[in-house]
């Protein structure tokens, strides 16, 4: 209490140390409300400008675009296969050349025609065979050729499809990768600011139970005046009488 | 506004020196503090107690309800205890003015009132001064203080006081503690580890800024600068990204300015008192007075409410307030983590080795 209080004011030394008790507490009061206040507007303006909710995922496009359909690059490697007609045609041409051979022979050397007959039928039998096993070789080669063919874009099929695994896998990992990312660094934000609102909410707290107690105290002072103000209404009564 | 702020300057200065001690004028006069206010304000009410209360007796009131009778012996009955709320409210915002750091472009009467209420040297009645409590009609009461500092009487009304009060403003602004506002932002803006934060919520002696805002070379080395510490000796020191760090503490200043703009009359005594011209803390009171409240200052009666732009320059001064004062000290001089890299060497041999490593690594 300041030296001449009393006088100043006017008052018994309870009322001037009410007084001052009482100020103090009132102004420890206003501390703590604009403390309160400054704490609320600091965890308003945290949270509206916190980060906005991300989705770490919305930049992820679909890798459908690298499957291709790979159908109009198959193809039946038996669809061109050779018949062999023309080992026919050749075979009959020269059955009927030996034929006619032998028959030239057979009249010259005085043979019968029974004799001729059996030789017309050796040699077709011979041609016959010939043909088929010429025949058989083509359609063996026209096979491997095939089978070959078919290999060959089998192997291509499978080399397409392993480039185009590759790429949709490694499209797949950047994506997740750039979510991910995201999503890290989400968190990572997320996690300070809400560190620093859960702070501020706790200061906020604690302005609230200063200010509570400021005004508790600024009560128990003003309390202790109250036999005090009696004097006063009782002065004031007795001379009013 | 300037003769204010002398007036004020003055007052602070003649009430903090002990020159009226040294007054034989002052030392050999009578300082009367006996302002009695309260016996002054309550000497006739006894009195309008007493003939308020005969009319209501005698049937003898202004009406046949006597309306006003009974409101004003309520009115009277009340008075003690409005009376003491008053003067203890009142109390409470002139003490302000005593904070070391009273921002002096406040109303100089309420330092003098101050002074007054305070019995400081130089304020008593055979100073001239006079304060006097009037309990008005209609219940509301009044102080009044007059006296040489003050042109015209300083009128102070308890509901006019009340409602400010009420709305969380101050008669006086009170200046932030800026000082432990900083020092609590330095651990909440994210660039220091939770370990390096005290009990006491502050940074503790040996506090470093995390790796993270360290510039380093690609090999993951340190990019030391090397500095001349004299005699031809030097030491490396550590590089910080300042871009990084004021992207990363930004946030949270704004957080801070705008939960201090909440008081606008507060960031006022802030600005004068401290950000307008940086002026540190560590400067004399009696300094940063007469360095900030000056021109760039900002005028209670003029400048409140806050227009945009200035709540813009405030952020903005804030920011470096904080940069210069408080987060500098953490990115100068800071001596290497590596026990080795932290020792001091021979500068020139240094200047020497750095020209080689360069030949060397461009194959010169």
């Amino acid at each position: 209490m300041p030296i001449g209080a009393g006088a100043i004011i006017g008052a018994g030394a309870s009322i001037i140390g009410g007084l001052f008790g009482s100020s103090s507490a009132k102004r420890a009061a206003a501390r703590a409300a604009a403390e309160k206040l400054r704490l609320t507007k600091k965890l308003n303006h945290l949270e509206t400008h916190r980060q906005a909710v991300i989705n770490p995922y919305e930049d992820v496009k679909s890798v459908a675009g690298f499957a291709t359909d790979l159908s109009s690059q198959m193809s039946n490697p038996f669809a061109n296969l050779g018949v062999a007609t023309q080992a026919a045609e050749i075979q009959m041409e020269e059955s009927d050349l030996a034929l006619a051979a032998s028959l030239d022979t057979m009249r010259a050397t005085g043979a019968g025609a029974g004799g001729a007959t059996a030789l017309a039928n050796a040699a077709l039998r011979s041609k016959k065979g010939v043909a088929a096993n010429i025949e058989q070789q083509e359609k063996s080669n026209e096979d491997k050729r095939a089978a070959g063919e078919q290999q060959l874009q089998e192997a291509k099929m499978a080399e397409q499809r392993r480039m185009q695994g590759i790429m949709m896998s490694e499209e797949a990992r950047v994506q997740a990768a750039q979510a991910q990312g995201k999503q890290f660094k989400f968190s990572a934000k997320e996690a300070r600011e809400q560190g620093e609102i859960d702070r501020t909410y706790q200061q906020l707290t604690g302005a609230a139970q200063s200010q509570a107690q400021a005004r508790a105290d600024q009560t128990g002072a003003m309390t202790g005046m109250f036999g005090s103000l009696a004097s006063i209404g009782g002065s004031l009564m007795s001379s009013g009488n | 506004m300037e003769n204010n702020l002398n007036q004020n300057i003055f007052l602070q200065q003649f009430n903090e020196s002990d020159a009226i001690a040294y007054n034989k004028d002052f030392t050999s006069g009578v300082s009367d503090y006996n302002f009695q206010i309260l016996d002054n304000a309550y000497r006739n009410t006894g009195r309008v107690y007493a003939k308020l209360k005969l009319a209501i007796d005698s049937n003898n009131c202004q009406d046949e309800t006597c309306a006003y009778e009974l409101s004003e012996i309520k009115h009277l009955q009340e008075a003690p205890q409005l009376s003491l709320d008053f003067i203890s409210s009142l109390l409470a915002e002139l003490s302000v003015t005593d904070d070391p750091n009273f921002d002096p472009n406040n109303d100089f009467k309420y330092t003098a009132a101050n002074s007054i209420m305070t019995a400081k040297p130089g304020f008593s009645k055979s100073d001239g001064y006079n304060v006097y409590l009037d309990l008005l009609p209609g219940g509301s009461q009044q102080i009044v203080f007059t006296g040489p500092a003050f042109q015209e009487p300083l009128i102070i009304n308890n509901t006019a006081l009340n409602a400010l009060n009420e709305s969380n403003t101050s008669l006086v602004a009170p200046t932030p503690d800026i000082n432990k506002d900083m020092l609590r932002l330095l651990t909440e803006v994210g660039i220091f580890s939770p370990d390096m934060v005290g009990e006491n919520g502050q940074l503790t002696a040996g506090a470093k800024i995390t790796q993270e805002y360290v510039i380093m070379n690609p090999d993951g080395s340190f990019d030391y600068e090397i500095i001349d510490i004299g005699n031809g000796k030097g030491r490396n020191i550590l590089k910080y990204d300042l871009d990084k760090i004021e992207k990363k503490v930004t946030p949270f200043i704004n957080a801070e300015v705008a939960g201090l703009l909440s008081s606008e009359q507060d960031a006022v005594a802030a600005w004068n008192v401290y950000i307008s011209k940086g002026a540190s803390v560590e400067e004399d009171d009696q300094m940063v007075q007469n360095a900030n409240a000056a021109a760039s200052s900002w005028s209670y009666t003029e400048d409140l409410p806050l227009m945009q732009d200035k709540k813009v320059l405030f952020e903005k001064k804030y920011k470096e307030y904080f940069m210069n004062n408080y987060l500098k000290q953490f990115t100068t001089n800071q001596l290497p983590t590596v026990q080795a890299d932290a020792a001091v060497f021979d500068l020139a041999e240094a200047k020497k080795a750095k020209a080689q490593k360069f030949i060397d690594d461009n194959n010169l």
